[in-house]
């Protein structure tokens, strides 16, 4: 049989690639209900670690059915809000809906785009409210989970991610326990220009607001104080009357602290 | 004929290996190699693909036109990467290595040693010399990477498998880390085969 | 203003060579002279140019989740992107076969010169890696990858050209016996790549 043909050429590469998309196909089909599990789980993972349901050593150690169980337990609320801080949409407390960290990019895109967001609020038993971050770091996107507690203005916990920063370096924001328990007890500065400050030395200037730079990871850390403070503006409007009030309850106590001078 | 085989096997491990002395699959060895876990999963990958692309061309060797062999070859390798990568992502355990190793699972497709040996050895062979073939040069990559990520692992981080394993006073070398430093590693690792191997030294 | 941004960070920034590592096989096999490296890297510009924008046509109107919305609305939830590295490989590799054979059929004199490069390219990975790059970045517009291709390429170019200059003086050099030819090699690359990794800090 002559190979060379162009006839026996072309259907010979037709058949190939026939044969091939036809395989992969099948293979995506199968495979794909498990891989959406993992995706899920990962998600929750990073979710109830920000909000210390368990440490996260422990999360990683259990098995995607006992998350999702784990989650339906401990989730009391979840829905998705618009950029005006209006409730848009419903997330169910079933175990079966929640937005993926796959999700986060486009949501990150409707933010800048300043409309057509559906930003999700997680509230957890206890009062715990669980909110995503998104953004650029050096090589590639970071994206994390800040939790917040009841008074929807100190944090109660962080979890961060990234796609493929420097090992050792950038991969600090995941890797490194005491990265994220460093912004447990700090604020956020709703209605502020910069609501949180992630840079060199900014602990020093004692404002609550502020966690210290990795060092050595200039880029990843400049990244991750955008992404906080470009998703912290899009929830503003959201958290934001809760800040009021607190700026409220200050200015009260200012006030009977001036009231209890003067007397 | 048992000689060949093992001739076959061992060659690509000690003195044909693919990356100190073909030179081929750098990328990967260079990306993948900072902790000891990714280079393990990135080893076998490579292994996986290498053994079962050569055995299906080889397999396919008198079928495919000339014309489109390359495109043929390509085609097939990008076939077991995905299948490779989708395994990968759908396993419960496997799901964050996946994730660690992004891209670079995906650049197993044009990793030269894939190509190569198809090239060289699977379409002028029987399947299962192509196999084996196939097999020993992914071992014989797999084998640098992880002596690669050893070093890299343990004076980038104090760490093996991220167990600690220098003591806490040990400040880890950032530079290590650094991908430039790995082509260093590799340059050193060449110098110490070819002085043990006087016939691979240039002139 | 954003294209040139873009442009300068994709040859300095995100070198290819220096950042990610990308195409080694063939920029440290072709690197022995500047005249071939110079065919070589001329080659990969040409490529990167073409196959890049034509992979991110593809991308957003066939392959990303919801890309072939365009075709109706029962198609939006459509998701292919497990077929993406196929295809970008099946791109590419057709590409550069059909170059070769326009550049073989019409140009001899510059076949002579770069058509033995071309088959060398399929494989190359900075090809691939551009396409995968591209995939992660979600460039808007045509203009975007346009530019990424030319800056990446570019940026191949002048570190293979660099490369096989020092490559050059160096064949004069008195290098202990086993570090020869390949081993000093990698070690040079190695302090190419630190040097050229003050360009991190440059915000663009």
């Amino acid at each position: 049989m002559n190979t060379n043909s162009n006839v026996y050429t072309v259907i010979y590469t037709t058949i190939v690639v026939v044969i091939v998309s036809a395989v992969l196909a099948f293979v995506a089909m199968k495979l794909g209900p498990a891989q959406d599990a993992n995706a899920k789980a990962e998600t929750l993972r990073q979710m109830m670690s920000a909000a210390g349901v368990k440490p996260t050593e422990e999360l990683y150690a259990t098995n995607n059915a006992d998350i999702l169980q784990l989650y339906a337990d401990n989730i009391e609320e979840a829905y998705t809000i618009g950029l005006n801080g209006e409730k848009n949409g419903d997330l169910s407390i079933a175990q079966d809906k929640i937005e993926l960290i796959s999700k986060l990019k486009p949501q990150h895109k409707a933010i800048l785009a300043g409309e057509g967001a559906t930003l999700p609020v997680y509230i957890f038993k206890g009062g715990v409210t669980v909110i995503p971050i998104y953004g650029a770091g050096l090589w590639g996107p970071i994206w994390g989970y800040v939790a917040l507690n009841p008074d929807c203005y100190t944090i109660a916990g962080a979890y961060f991610d990234h796609e493929s920063e420097t090992p050792g370096l950038g991969a600090k924001i995941k890797d490194e326990p005491w990265f994220r328990e460093k912004f447990v007890g700090k604020t956020i500065e709703w209605g502020e220009e910069r609501a949180f400050k992630l840079d060199k030395n900014a602990e020093a200037t004692g404002a609550p607001n502020t966690v210290d730079a990795i060092t050595g990871a200039t880029m990843t850390s400049k990244g991750l104080n955008e992404a906080l403070n470009i998703w912290f503006k899009a929830y503003e409007k959201h958290f934001g009357v809760g800040a009021f009030f607190h700026a409220l309850e200050e200015h009260a106590i200012e006030e009977t602290n001036v009231n209890a001078e003067e007397e | 004929m048992a000689q060949k085989l093992k001739e076959t096997i061992l060659n690509p491990i000690l003195k044909g290996n693919p990356i100190t002395v073909l030179v081929l699959g750098i990328c990967s060895a260079l990306a993948v190699t900072v902790q000891l876990k990714g280079a393990l999963v990135m080893a076998l990958s490579v292994t996986i693909v290498t053994g079962l692309s050569s055995l299906i061309c080889s397999l396919l060797r008198n079928t495919i036109p000339n014309r489109v062999r390359i495109i043929v070859q390509l085609v097939v390798v990008a076939m077991m990467v995905i299948l490779v990568d989708q395994i990968l992502k759908a396993g419960e355990a496997t799901y964050a290595i996946d994730k660690q190793l992004s891209v670079y699972i995906g650049l197993i497709i044009t990793n030269c040693i894939v190509m190569g040996r198809i090239e060289a050895f699977a379409l002028g062979n029987k399947p299962i010399p192509s196999l084996l073939d196939g097999l020993a040069n992914g071992l014989g990559y797999g084998l640098i990477l992880i002596v690669v990520a050893f070093f890299r692992e343990l004076l980038g981080s104090g760490t093996l498998f991220g167990f600690q394993v220098l003591p806490a006073s040990y400040i880890p070398n950032n530079l290590v880390i650094l991908p430039p430093f790995a082509l260093i590693l590799l340059g050193c690792i060449i110098w110490v085969h070819r002085a043990l191997d006087k016939d691979l030294q240039e002139d | 203003m954003e294209y040139i941004s873009l442009f300068v960070k994709s040859i300095f920034v995100d070198n290819m060579i220096f950042a990610y590592f990308l195409g080694m096989c063939s920029y440290l096999a072709v690197s022995k002279n500047v005249k071939t490296a110079n065919g070589l890297g001329l080659a990969v510009i040409f490529v990167l140019l073409c196959t890049l924008p034509l992979n991110w046509l593809l991308n957003t109107y066939v392959l990303q989740p919801g890309a072939l919305r365009w075709l109706g609305p029962q198609f939006a939830e459509v998701d292919l992107s497990f077929l993406s590295f196929i295809i970008f490989i099946a791109v590419i590799a057709a590409f550069v076969q059909l170059v070769e054979m326009i550049v073989e059929k019409f140009l001899p004199s510059l076949y002579s010169s770069l058509g033995i490069y071309l088959p060398l390219i399929a494989v190359n990975c900075a090809i691939l890696g551009g396409s995968l790059f591209m995939q992660q970045r979600d460039f808007t517009g045509i203009g975007e990858p346009l530019v990424y291709a030319l800056g990446s390429g570019i940026g191949w170019y002048l570190a293979i050209v660099a490369l096989a200059a020092i490559r050059e003086k160096m064949s004069y050099s008195n290098v202990p016996k086993p570090l020869k030819g390949i081993g000093i090699t990698f070690i040079t690359v190695g302090l190419m790549g630190m040097a050229f990794m003050i360009f991190m800090g440059i915000q663009l």
